[in-house]
């Protein structure tokens, strides 16, 4: 039951493959070329938004939108193309398509320069030399739409399971490489893999029954599904439309229940295991109080904890989430809660102060968490609680920080650690009586020095040192510090005061 | 020049602030790429007219003190694996040793029929030695980010690991994993690793500038980890160096305070940087700054060659190649700091723009 999504350069042979794979296994085929014919009968402006993201430097709003309902659509088709779960899909940047699932395989291809001028010479009628400068030009065309689109580099190897050389191999042998690898039980689906990618089909859904019905059509929202519980968020200035996204989501199928909220900024709270009676929940939620913020938690189990490699769509937290939208009616049983790391009671909190934006749990570590915020990404804030306990003080610290870091780069979304949350704002009187005592003693110090030059130096290389040279390497190892610590604790509080901490 | 005492000079308000600037930006340099200070300090201080011992002296027995502050902070922000600066601690003391012979072995040769001074043959050898040593790392380090960058168009791609990967199958026992880094290292690379950052460290005298590539490209060590552990490594050696010269009288305590003022600051905001700047961007200063160093260099050898004989040039034309010289040490100086302070202030101004925003009080949404 394999989905493979084939990725290769433009006129680089990945349609000819998938056709070939397509034929020897009887699984469904699907190219970008009947994607473009589905998404004009659909009425998706696909050639008007290539243009806009190729062509223009200018990223607008509109554009967002279009670019959003294209993601969107472009999953529905995927997942509908995939008649009992089969499907060989090739289009472009195919392998960047609904990231974090595992049962997809995503195979890049790279076929020799000269065929494909050979194939647009062929195809086009071009000259060859011609066909290579449409190829090099269509070449920086396609990474600017991937970039704006999947937000990735094209050729970023991380993202595909496989790579195949069509120099160095036949299309037959490829396509009898990639049915025997849709054996391996990396890209067997398991029941979490084959959720997951249900919600993400039910989101994508939902998405387009919105932007398909007259009354939701320009609306900026963010949509996602946890089982089959679909979210809508939307911006304060869209209020007024709150009643229609109820209305027309009432009548989307396949969908359990579907809330609606305002979230005028959405807080993403990453940490290992939560408390709702820790100061640090408290600082989080104070916080989305005073911005009139949601908090979406998310929990990460360090890879080492797990065999799991992928996103996680919660086992216990599904479990959780089918309780946590019954509308208050439970079941009785004598089902004792797994060890969820506190994500449960925490999300109650959260429900119950209207602040809740719901939880999951991402098992695997800093590329497993990008990811899954890469999906979302419509976040304000990403708040790094506390992880890789598992690593010792310093390499957590060191970790974490690079986990912030990658998710700022990435998403250009501010990032701060819960202590920095702390203590940023805050310059506390412990802070100032530490800041004066020692403003005090290094302006003793310094004053000493230079007051007292003559028989300090005296005594450090002259007649005087002779006499106590011990004492004089001595006094040095004490003083040195002395004033390094004095003065350095000065500049550091200093610069604190100022935020350069 | 007027002294108070032996060796130490008087120092007047516009010498303090020029010892003030160099240790500023002595500071953020080592703060940022965990070495650098003493380069640039150091032949700073003897253009004040400072006894070159003294200013040897004071700078190390600052090192002590402001390598005990940086590190610290590194130390704070999960920079320092104090077991794998243990090892490469007691493996550099074996290199540093063959260094000194050796050096000491050119520097009794050095004297000639040509003119040459005391320890030309010295000079000549520790030059060249930088010079290679130094463009082999710097251009390796350079064409590493550059070609990466271009392959992937940016990112945060990190440094390579080539020889990582090819030392990783190695595999020989005892394997040392070392928790803070998250590397695990054969003892028998660790080993020739350390002798050799300690015998370049002996030979030229900048162990950071060695140490901390090696740790990034050789045993796969996270650049802020490397930089964090380089400076922790630093503070025993400038303990080690602050005892030795204060027991001979050379460290005047004036100077060491007037460092503090400006290398504190720097250290800070080095260190800052470092939390706050792409590590792409780290790698491309640190290697800027070694090329500016590796052609200051260059530049002195014919100074050398024909104090040997090796070539003739007029004697008068040396004080010219030395200022050169000294221009580019402290224009790589003086330009790294820069390029570091501009990144820090842009990312500060950033940081602020998203602490405003989080001051803003918004209605409650319902």
């Amino acid at each position: 039951m394999p989905i493979v999504l084939i990725s290769s350069p433009p006129h680089g042979m990945g349609r000819v493959l998938a056709r070939n794979l397509a034929d020897k296994t009887g699984w469904p085929f699907f190219s970008r070329d009947q994607l473009v014919e589905e998404a004009h009968k659909q009425g998706i402006r696909l050639s008007r938004l290539e243009t806009s993201i190729v062509k223009s430097q200018v990223k607008n709003e509109s554009l967002a939108l279009e670019k959003e309902i294209f993601l969107s659509f472009l999953t529905d088709m995927i997942c509908k193309k995939a008649v009992h779960g089969n499907l060989v899909y090739s289009g472009r940047a195919a392998h960047l398509i609904m990231p974090g699932i595992s049962h997809l395989i995503r195979v890049g291809v790279n076929t020799p320069r000269e065929i494909r001028i050979q194939n647009v010479v062929k195809e086009l009628n071009l000259s060859p030399e011609k066909a290579l400068d449409y190829l090099n030009t269509l070449n920086q065309d396609i990474r600017r739409w991937v970039k704006y689109v999947h937000r990735e580099e094209y050729n970023d190897p991380s993202y595909f399971d496989l790579f195949l050389n069509l120099e160095t191999m036949s299309l037959d042998n490829a396509s009898k490489l990639l049915n025997k690898a849709a054996e391996f039980s990396d890209f067997k689906p398991s029941p979490e893999s084959v959720e997951r990618l249900e919600d993400l089909h039910l989101a994508a859904r939902a998405r387009l029954h919105l932007a398909r019905n007259k009354e939701t059509a320009g609306l900026h929202l963010g949509v996602r599904a946890r089982d089959k519980v679909v979210t809508v968020t939307y911006m304060p200035r869209q209020e007024a439309a709150a009643a229609s996204i109820s209305r027309v989501m009432e009548s989307l199928e396949g969908c359990r229940e579907s809330l609606c909220t305002m979230a005028e900024t959405n807080i993403l709270y990453i940490q290992e295991a939560f408390d709702p009676s820790s100061d640090h929940f408290n600082r989080v939620t104070q916080l989305a109080k005073r911005w009139g913020a949601a908090v979406e938690l998310l929990r990460l189990v360090p890879k080492q904890e797990t065999d799991l490699s992928i996103i996680e769509p919660e086992k216990e937290a599904s479990g959780r989430e089918a309780t946590a939208y019954t509308g208050g009616v439970e079941d009785d049983g004598p089902e004792t809660p797994a060890d969820d790391g506190g994500l449960t009671r925490t999300l109650d909190e959260l429900i119950a102060m209207g602040r809740s934006a719901g939880g999951f749990t991402v098992a695997g570590d800093k590329k497993e968490v990008v990811d899954a915020v890469k999906e979302k990404n419509n976040y304000s804030l990403v708040i790094l609680g506390d992880l890789f306990s598992t690593k010792g003080h310093s390499a957590a610290t060191r970790l974490t920080r690079e986990m912030g870091l990658s998710i700022h780069e990435k998403f250009k979304v501010p990032v701060i650690s819960i202590s920095e949350l702390a203590s940023e704002f805050l310059f506390g009187k412990q802070q100032a009586l530490k800041l004066l005592i020692s403003i005090l003693v290094t302006v003793g110090l310094y004053s000493a020095v230079f007051q007292f030059q003559r028989p300090i130096l005296d005594f450090m290389g002259g007649d005087l040192h002779h006499q106590w040279k011990w004492t004089a390497s001595i006094c040095v190892a004490l003083f040195v510090p002395l004033v390094a610590y004095a003065y350095g604790t000065v500049a550091g509080l200093i610069l604190k005061l100022i935020d350069i901490d | 020049m007027e002294y108070i005492i032996a060796n130490f000079i008087q120092i007047d308000l516009s010498s303090a602030l020029q010892v003030v600037l160099l240790g500023f930006i002595g500071g953020v340099l080592s703060g940022f790429i965990g070495s650098g200070g003493a380069f640039f300090m150091t032949p700073g201080m003897m253009n004040l007219g400072i006894n070159g011992v003294v200013a040897v002296a004071s700078n190390i027995t600052h090192k002590f003190g402001k390598a005990m502050i940086g590190s610290h902070k590194h130390g704070k922000a999960g920079n320092v694996d104090k077991k794998l600066a243990a090892f490469l601690l007691i493996t550099s003391v074996i290199g540093i040793q063959v260094a000194v012979a050796i050096n000491s072995f050119l520097f009794k040769g050095g004297g000639d029929s040509h003119g040459a001074s005391q320890g030309a043959g010295a000079n000549l050898y520790i030059s060249l030695v930088f010079a290679v040593i130094l463009s082999a790392v710097a251009l390796s380090m350079l064409k590493d980010v550059l070609g990466r960058s271009g392959a992937k168009g940016g990112g945060d791609s990190g440094p390579s690991r080539k020889i990582v990967d090819l030392l990783a199958r190695i595999n020989l026992p005892p394997v040392i994993y070392f928790k803070v880094a998250d590397v695990r290292v054969s003892l028998w690379i660790l080993l020739p690793i350390g002798i050799a950052t300690g015998y370049l460290a002996g030979t030229i005298g900048v162990g950071g500038f060695i140490g901390v590539p090696a740790m990034i490209y050789v045993l796969g060590v996270p650049t802020a980890v490397a930089a964090g552990t380089e400076l922790y490594l630093a503070m025993f050696m400038g303990a080690y160096g602050a005892l030795s010269y204060s027991f001979q009288g050379f460290v005047d305590l004036r100077l060491v305070l007037l460092l503090y003022l400006g290398s504190l600051v720097g250290i800070y905001l080095g260190v800052y940087g470092v939390k706050v700047v792409n590590e792409k961007y780290i790698r491309i200063v640190t290697s800027l700054i070694i090329l500016l160093c590796v052609i200051s260099r260059v530049i002195a050898i014919p100074i050398y060659l024909r104090q040997l004989g090796f070539i003739s040039m007029n004697p008068d034309l040396d004080v010219y190649f030395n200022l050169t010289s000294k221009t580019f040490l402290l224009g790589s100086g003086i330009i790294g700091c820069l390029l570091i302070l501009l990144n820090v202030i842009r990312a500060y101004r950033q940081r602020r723009r998203i602490q405003k925003t989080l001051r803003v009080v918004r209605p409650a949404a319902r």
